[in-house]
């Protein structure tokens, strides 16, 4: 256990500042657990840190705590909405890196507008629950070496789930594909626990734009409706143009915002 | 219950999604608090949606506010 006095102004006495084990921090005031810091590693390896905090002065020195023990780059989290928390992780040299966008997408065909879109010719869309796994695998493997090769993975929406080694499907039976005769040529993955999140949608780089994403879309958004759900959520990074675009495109609107900050 | 020496933590019931990331968050003794997600599970990606029973953590001083800990499954 490290422990580190620093003098804070919240009471007489000075607020210790403590590792109570690895990757936790303790912010304590007169015994009180005034704050506390956590860090862990994403399944990207990142590092992503964590504080919550009574006072302002207690997450600026369990910040000071942390940085000073954790290697650099250190990144966190934050909901736009939350001022007060932002400017804590600004106040400790953190930086924006990116945004990412919550949309509440609607489902019924008629707000939409996908009532008839269809996939291309030549391409059938398979429903979750029938993809074969080989191919499922393949395509997703596919999809994100191209991503990774372009943008890169990081700059997608955050997978804070850890995978099996090299294994980034977790649940086959969740995910709708675009198929040809002999391969999977996109997917989509929507995931229902009270409310359906739209977690992934992705083509290959060789078969984009020509309607697929969206053929995707209106099955997995249609198959919604006609079980009961009025709208689905989905988190779209600030600067996917083309994903923002198929988002706003059928009616989705912005509901908040997530930014990822590093430091 | 609480997990934390010092900590008060009380499970409630999200009545209320507000602005800024806040939430109503009725206890079990009946007393309405003003929450915020934690970092911790905000870092996480977890949602916190009305009628989500959670675990509320509480300030030693000031039982009007609280923190949004965990979120049960049900």
């Amino acid at each position: 256990m490290n422990t580190t006095p620093f003098t804070s102004g919240l009471s007489e006495n000075a607020v210790v500042i403590t590792r109570v084990a690895r990757g936790q921090w303790h912010a304590l005031d007169d015994d009180l657990v005034v704050g506390r810091g956590h860090a862990h590693h994403r399944p990207d390896g990142r590092l992503f840190v964590s504080i919550d905090a009574w006072h302002d002065a207690a997450f600026d020195r369990l910040a000071e705590a942390m940085r000073a023990e954790l290697p650099a780059p250190l990144y966190t989290v934050v909901d736009e909405a939350d001022t007060e928390l932002t400017d804590g992780w600004l106040r400790a040299g953190f930086a924006i890196r990116r945004r990412e966008w919550e949309y509440a997408v609607p489902t019924d065909p008629r707000v939409t507008g996908l009532d008839e879109v269809l996939p291309p010719a030549g391409v059938t869309i398979v429903p979750a629950g029938q993809a074969d796994e080989t191919l499922l695998r393949a395509v997703d493997r596919a999809v994100r070496d191209e991503v990774e090769a372009a943008v890169g993975w990081q700059s997608m929406p955050a997978e804070v789930i850890p995978f099996p080694e090299g294994d980034t499907i977790v649940d086959p039976s969740k995910y709708a594909v675009a198929a040809t005769p002999d391969r999977y040529l996109g997917l989509i993955r929507v995931v229902t626990v009270k409310r359906p999140r739209i977690g992934l949608i992705a083509v290959r780089a060789g078969e984009q734009r020509r309607g697929i994403a969206r053929a995707l879309l209106a099955h997995a958004l249609g198959t919604l409706h006609r079980s009961g759900f009025a709208s689905a959520w989905a988190e779209v990074q600030e600067s996917n143009g083309p994903a923002s675009a198929l988002f706003a495109g059928v009616g989705a609107q912005p509901v908040g915002s997530n930014l990822e900050l590093v430091r | 219950m609480s997990r934390a020496k010092n900590v008060i933590e009380v499970e409630g019931r999200v009545v209320e999604c507000l602005r800024s990331a806040m939430f109503t968050v009725e206890l079990e003794n009946g007393h309405q608090v003003l929450a915020h997600i934690s970092g911790k599970i905000r870092k996480n990606y977890i949602r916190i949606m009305l009628e989500d029973r959670v675990l509320v953590e509480l300030p030693p001083y000031d039982l009007s506010r609280g923190r949004i800990v965990f979120r049960y499954r049900n």
